[in-house]
């Protein structure tokens, strides 16, 4: 090669290089709050994913019909109020003047043309639209609407609030975006969308026409960093102000560094090791209690979460209404444990497994669990499983012991409870595949009972009922871990993760 | 020469479409339900079938595949995302810049330093800067990407502060990215330069070029190299394609929204027409880049481009 040939090669390298680098990142000024999410949203159009991602994104461009309050009172939102008609039935009065991002103006029909089309292509949120009776919705005027469910269920109110089956579409952006409404979503939030780098980035800014208090800030980048780690050092460097799900082990290196804030709030999931309650020897509540006092739930959590969150005493966690502040738990007892087995035929133990997908936390915590049965006498062989996989071996039923999580999204017991513990789920989500008349009775009254002192004891009563059943080992409770720069003000962490990003500002 | 060209691109077709269907046949029996994907594990069962008759997918696999086949072939439409809804040409094209750019920058920053240096290494054979070009090269290919790319992090943005973690947005973004890449890749290439030199330079003719008094230089960089190019530009090629089929571990690292992390999340998902609609970009530009090399023979060798035409 001559020396004019290598001139020739450089100058081609460098261009590349130029032509890489051509687009620009513009740099985060103080009126952009740039935020680390888990990872992309899937879609924006509420009906079609439920998933945290994306709603991290839809709480700021949509609203519901009700919210919560801090508290997790429900309150009013596009509805400012609604009566009772029957056991079924609600009317909503509809704030006047609302505008969606496209400038059309809110109106009941809109809000009917929402829940008719959740209740068509909502596959992904039945659970909340599910008993929602179409033929129930009716326009009154632009703005009242009544609206009920197939049969009485309290949750009803609870079900709008969420961000997937609650939030409000404008019927024209719809219809206008057709399937490409996922990438072009308009709604009466304070942010509006802008643009969406996938895999990348989503950019929002303040909506100025919204009819609440305008955010403080005017632009919103929210960032899909999907190694935990760099959501950390992303903070610590500056690249954003906020970022999610902070692990475990990065929690003293936000507490310590002085430009940071760690928000920790506790949220309403529940991770769990459920029992094959149609099974042998699972089938014996001896059995499942056994199990359950054979395992130290406290080195457990401080194994495997690190002080994250803690030991889980019942199907409700915490923060939700009507959970047992006097439940009596099954502690933490291996020689009783002994005891109950040999009662229930098995004073030597038996063979089982426990079943998992490839999570860090489960693996860990089938570990655990099967170091401590093996002191019990039960030796426990663990399966780990990729997630598709896992799901569909699970619904065979086949299984002995599993590990999930579930998590209450909607602030009502019922959707802690009867999902998964009522007989008639056996089919759906109730992996454990238990059924108790009495529990059922429970649930039953429970879901259609209007909230007051009769629901809660309801609810007290059925928490009792299912620790000493023990389908599940209630294992741990969770929290929500938020890390910030020190002069972001505002920000509050929301338990079911549905982190609000327009009440924040930056310190001067 | 044209006519090689167009009968290799005719051969695309049937190699495009015994890919698509090896995937489709491994998407089949593999386990993982799409309609439990997209439903989440709060589905009940009656949900998961209606959906499932809803999607098609309790047809037979030859008439999944074959309406598959027929709207790729004459409506070039290989569907929407079971996930997002989108078409599947929006996500590929959505994710297929990050990944050229960064496989783009990885290739050259392998072929700029990986051939001088096995160019060095293959004249200095035993030297101790050959002897060092080799460990490294060795390193180079034995290293876990994930982990060179937490060290670079580690030094680069949290110690120095130099270059951002993560993100994609502009240059400097792109930097550790793709230097965690090329090391592999730098590692191969200067390892087949020095010993595709090595073979050339104890040729007749490069011993004649001397004994007339030629400049080492152009003994090395023409008469050499040249000679010595055609295994280097092979496995140029080789590199360069799967670099296209993107690099997951480093695009989760790194964060960058490329082919390889939208195909592990559309596996994971048991998004098929993603997964598909992936493969079938993956396998095109596979060919084409093997195409490619194949021409940019017959401009190296003559005697090649003799036997295309």
């Amino acid at each position: 090669m001559s020396i004019s040939w290598l001139k020739k090669f450089g100058l081609v390298a460098m261009c590349f290089a130029l032509v890489l680098g051509m687009s620009s990142g513009a740099l985060a000024a103080k009126d952009t709050l740039v935020v680390a999410n888990m990872y992309d949203a899937k879609s924006l159009d509420p009906h079609v994913t439920p998933d945290v991602g994306s709603a991290h994104i839809m709480v700021q461009i949509y609203e519901t019909l009700l919210k919560t309050d801090d508290k997790g009172e429900i309150v009013p939102s596009l509805a400012e109020s609604y009566e009772k008609i029957d056991d079924c039935t609600y009317r909503f009065h509809l704030r006047e003047g609302v505008k969606f991002h496209n400038g059309e103006e809110l109106k009941a029909s809109d809000v009917a043309f929402t829940f008719h089309r959740a209740i068509e292509i909502g596959k992904t949120i039945g659970f909340i639209v599910g008993n929602i009776d179409p033929a129930s919705i009716k326009v009154e005027d632009d703005y009242t609407i009544v609206m009920g469910t197939k049969t009485p269920d309290t949750s009803f109110l609870a079900c709008l609030t969420h961000f997937g089956g609650g939030c409000i579409l404008n019927e024209k952006a719809v219809n206008e975006a057709g399937d490409d409404y996922g990438t072009h979503p308009v709604g009466t939030g304070p942010y509006k969308f802008v643009d969406w780098q996938k895999g990348d980035r989503i950019t929002l800014t303040r909506f100025d026409e919204y009819w609440g208090t305008k955010p403080a800030i005017k632009d919103v980048v929210v960032r899909a960093i999907t190694e935990q780690t760099n959501r950390t050092i992303e903070l610590e460097s500056g690249g954003v102000d906020i970022a999610y799900a902070i692990p475990p082990l990065d929690i003293r290196r936000i507490e310590e560094n002085s430009k940071l804030k760690l928000i920790r709030v506790p949220d309403v999931s529940v991770q769990y090791m459920g029992f094959n309650c149609s099974k042998k020897p699972f089938s014996d509540v001896r059995v499942r209690q056994a199990i359950t006092m054979a395992l130290d739930l406290e080195k457990l959590n401080k194994a495997v979460y690190r002080g994250i969150g803690g030991p889980a005493y019942g199907p409700i966690p915490p923060r939700l209404r009507y959970f047992n502040t006097n439940l009596s738990i099954l502690k933490y007892d291996p020689e009783r444990a002994k005891e109950l087995l040999a009662e229930a035929g098995y004073p030597e133990g038996f063979k089982a497994s426990i079943w998992t997908n490839d999570r860090k936390e489960r693996i860990d915590i089938a570990t655990i669990a099967q170091s401590m049965l093996a002191k019990v006498g039960i030796t426990v062989d663990i399966q780990v499983m990729e997630w598709g996989a896992y799901l569909d071996k699970l619904s065979e039923k086949q299984h002995d012991m599993y590990l999930m999580g579930w998590s209450t999204p909607i602030p009502d017991p019922d959707y802690a409870v009867y999902g998964i513990f009522h007989s008639s789920q056996i089919k759906g989500m109730n992996k454990s595949v238990y059924s108790n008349p009495k529990a059922d009775e429970l649930m039953d009254r429970g879901r259609t009972l209007p909230d007051g002192d009769e629901r809660r004891a309801i609810y007290e009563e059925l928490q009792t009922l299912l620790v000493q059943e023990a389908p599940w080992v209630f294992v741990h409770n969770g929290e929500e871990v938020v890390g910030t720069s020190k002069n972001v003000k505002g920000f509050v962490a929301d338990p079911a993760g549905y982190h609000k990003l327009y009440t924040v500002s930056f310190e001067e | 020469m044209w006519k090689y060209v167009f009968r290799r691109l005719l051969y695309l077709i049937p190699t495009v479409i015994g890919v698509t269907f090896i995937v489709f046949l491994l998407l089949f029996i593999t386990p993982g339900d799409p309609a439990r994907m997209i439903l989440g594990d709060q589905a009940t069962e009656e949900a998961v079938a209606d959906l499932r008759e809803e999607m098609g997918l309790n047809d037979p696999f030859l008439a999944q595949y074959g309406r598959y086949l027929y709207n790729a072939v004459f409506h070039f439409d290989i569907g929407r995302s079971y996930v997002t809804h989108a078409p599947v040409t929006q996500e590929i094209k959505a994710a297929f810049p990050a990944t050229l750019k960064l496989a783009t920058l990885a290739v050259v920053l392998a072929v700029v330093l990986g051939i001088p240096v096995g160019i060095f290494s293959a004249i200095k054979q035993y030297s101790i800067l050959d002897n060092l070009a080799m460990v490294f090269a060795l390193v180079g290919i034995s290293m876990p990407v994930f982990w060179l790319g937490l060290l670079l992090i580690l030094l680069f943005s949290v110690h120095l502060g130099w270059l951002p973690a993560s993100g994609f947005d502009s240059f400097k973004y792109m930097i550790m990215p793709a230097v965690t890449l090329c090391t592999a890749s730098l590692a191969v290439i200067s390892r087949m330069t020095r010993s595709s030199m090595l073979e050339v330079v104890r040729q007749d003719y490069i011993r004649t070029a001397r004994a007339k008094g030629q400049k080492e230089r152009v003994v090395v960089w023409h008469h050499a190299l040249g000679n010595a190019l055609i295994p280097i530009v092979t496995i140029i090629g080789i590199q360069f394609g799967s670099l296209l089929g993107g690099a997951v571990l480093t695009e989760s690292i790194f964060s960058v929204p490329g082919v390889g992390r939208l195909m592990v999340e559309a596996i994971k998902m048991r998004d098929y027409p993603v997964v598909q609609g992936g493969v079938l970009y993956i396998a095109i530009l596979c060919s084409l880049v093997n195409l490619l090399v194949d021409i940019l023979y017959a401009y190296i060798d003559p005697r090649i481009k003799s036997q295309y035409s």
